[in-house]
């Protein structure tokens, strides 16, 4: 979402450059996955829920594909420990986003809602909130890099439902539009703050 | 509910002891009322582990923190607490097929962030292996949008003598403060009251503009402020 994420590129990225890269994005995928998961439980959201499932293939086929690039790297280098520190890695993200859906899968099956889901959440320290972009809004027309969200408000989105369509795991080149219903989370003052930027 | 069958003999001390407390407690309050508002209180708490052992995990690895993985196995073991208590609490809420079939959604929750909390387990295990097997970790991790820094509070700052809540951390930076570390140890119980010092190190994951934001922050005065402030301090 940041648009500079330069800063702390080491000497031993270029070494694993295949698999640092799986890594992270299965980081990011994993943890996006949670915070989808308890929003999806908040809002009782079946969309979301079900993009919960699908991103947990693509986490699946990321740890396999990390697997094999972990295996590569230890052919080139021989150093198979490394390999190892990193398959391990990538097995515990693999559980954690296994973990979301089994919060999704929650929402998705037809039971009854408990009330007290939402209570508990909305108790929480990390708050989530949806917010419109009104017509006027400083947002509308702007991408979320430009608008230095997340360290302007605090609120972190996670998801943009523009229309009837959702926009997951938005990044620093998302532009903003009028009527996007942005889901975010955040500290609880937070929410506020982001509420006045999205108003008109 | 898929995973009823975690709990391991090992706990059966715990068990028993809870259990005692339970009914105790039971007893004192109005049921309905102490049912829901415990669920309600154990998920909450269960969420917010879940939510901030994958940061001190994460966080662990990067700085080659035993301490910050110790903590992480004193949640990892609250959290194992936490979810033996509200099986026991829902069970005794639950009525009717209703109920049950409404509380089980909970407990698969419950769980979830259970299960969290041990994969974080898994990540600070890491540890244990030697460091020259990971010393690329903190490069690849701290590639992510929002990254995790060590930043250290100046006596003459802003962020010196308030609490993080006081001081809108949270919301002027977007940085949330997940440990702090001073010299008498380290601190992972972050409530509201919680008042930041000087010579303070927080450990932070934010975006790099908030991250460069409460650097400002947390650096002391400017030279023209700290003149006025002299003068003010007769």
């Amino acid at each position: 979402m940041n648009s500079d994420n330069s800063v702390v590129k080491g000497k031993h990225e270029a070494d694993f450059s295949t698999t640092a890269k799986l890594l992270l994005e299965l980081k990011d995928t994993s943890e996006l996955m949670v915070d989808l998961a308890y929003s999806a439980l908040l809002y009782d959201n079946e969309d979301i829920a079900d993009e919960i499932v699908s991103m947990e293939e693509i986490a699946d086929d990321l740890e396999k594909e990390l697997q094999i690039s972990a295996m590569n790297d230890m052919r080139e280098h021989a150093d198979p420990k490394k390999s190892f520190v990193i398959i391990r890695l990538a097995d515990a993200m693999e559980k954690i986003a296994d973990a979301a859906v089994s919060i999704a899968d929650v929402v998705l099956r037809d039971i009854e809602r408990n009330p007290v889901v939402s209570l508990s959440l909305q108790d929480s320290k990390v708050t989530i909130a949806s917010v419109s972009v009104a017509m006027g809004s400083t947002l509308a027309g702007k991408s979320l890099g430009e608008v230095k969200l997340a360290s302007q408000s605090g609120m972190w989105v996670i998801a943009i439902k523009r229309d009837r369509r959702y926009i997951y795991g938005p990044d620093e080149n998302t532009i903003l539009n009028k009527g996007d219903l942005l889901i975010a989370r955040g500290p609880k003052e937070g929410e506020v703050v982001l509420r006045k930027m999205a108003a008109s | 509910m898929p995973d009823s069958r975690a709990e391991g003999g090992g706990h059966l001390k715990t068990k028993i002891k809870d259990r005692t407390r339970m009914r105790n407690r039971s007893k004192e309050h109005e049921e309905v009322e102490y049912e829901s508002r415990s669920v309600r209180e154990l998920l909450t708490e269960m969420k917010d582990i879940s939510e901030i052992i994958v940061d001190l995990a994460y966080s662990a690895l990067i700085l080659d923190a035993k301490e910050i993985g110790e903590e992480v196995r004193e949640l990892e073991t609250r959290m194992d607490k936490l979810n033996y208590q509200i099986r026991l609490t829902a069970l005794v809420a639950s009525r009717s097929m209703r109920d049950a079939e409404s509380l089980t959604g909970i407990l698969q929750v419950a769980s979830a962030a259970e299960k969290i909390s041990n994969a974080a387990g898994d990540i600070v295990d890491l540890l244990d292996e030697n460091i020259d097997t990971r010393p690329f970790l903190p490069f690849v991790l701290q590639d992510a949008d929002e990254k995790f820094n060590v930043i250290r509070v100046d006596p003459e700052s802003e962020l010196a003598g308030r609490t993080i809540v006081d001081s809108r951390i949270g919301t002027r930076t977007g940085a949330t403060v997940i440990a702090v570390n001073r010299r008498s140890g380290w601190i992972f119980d972050l409530h509201k009251s919680f008042r930041v010092r000087g010579n303070d190190l927080l450990i932070v994951r934010g975006t790099q503009h908030g991250h460069e934001k409460l650097l400002r922050f947390a650096k002391g005065k400017s030279p023209r402020e700290r003149g006025t402030k002299s003068e003010v301090r007769r």
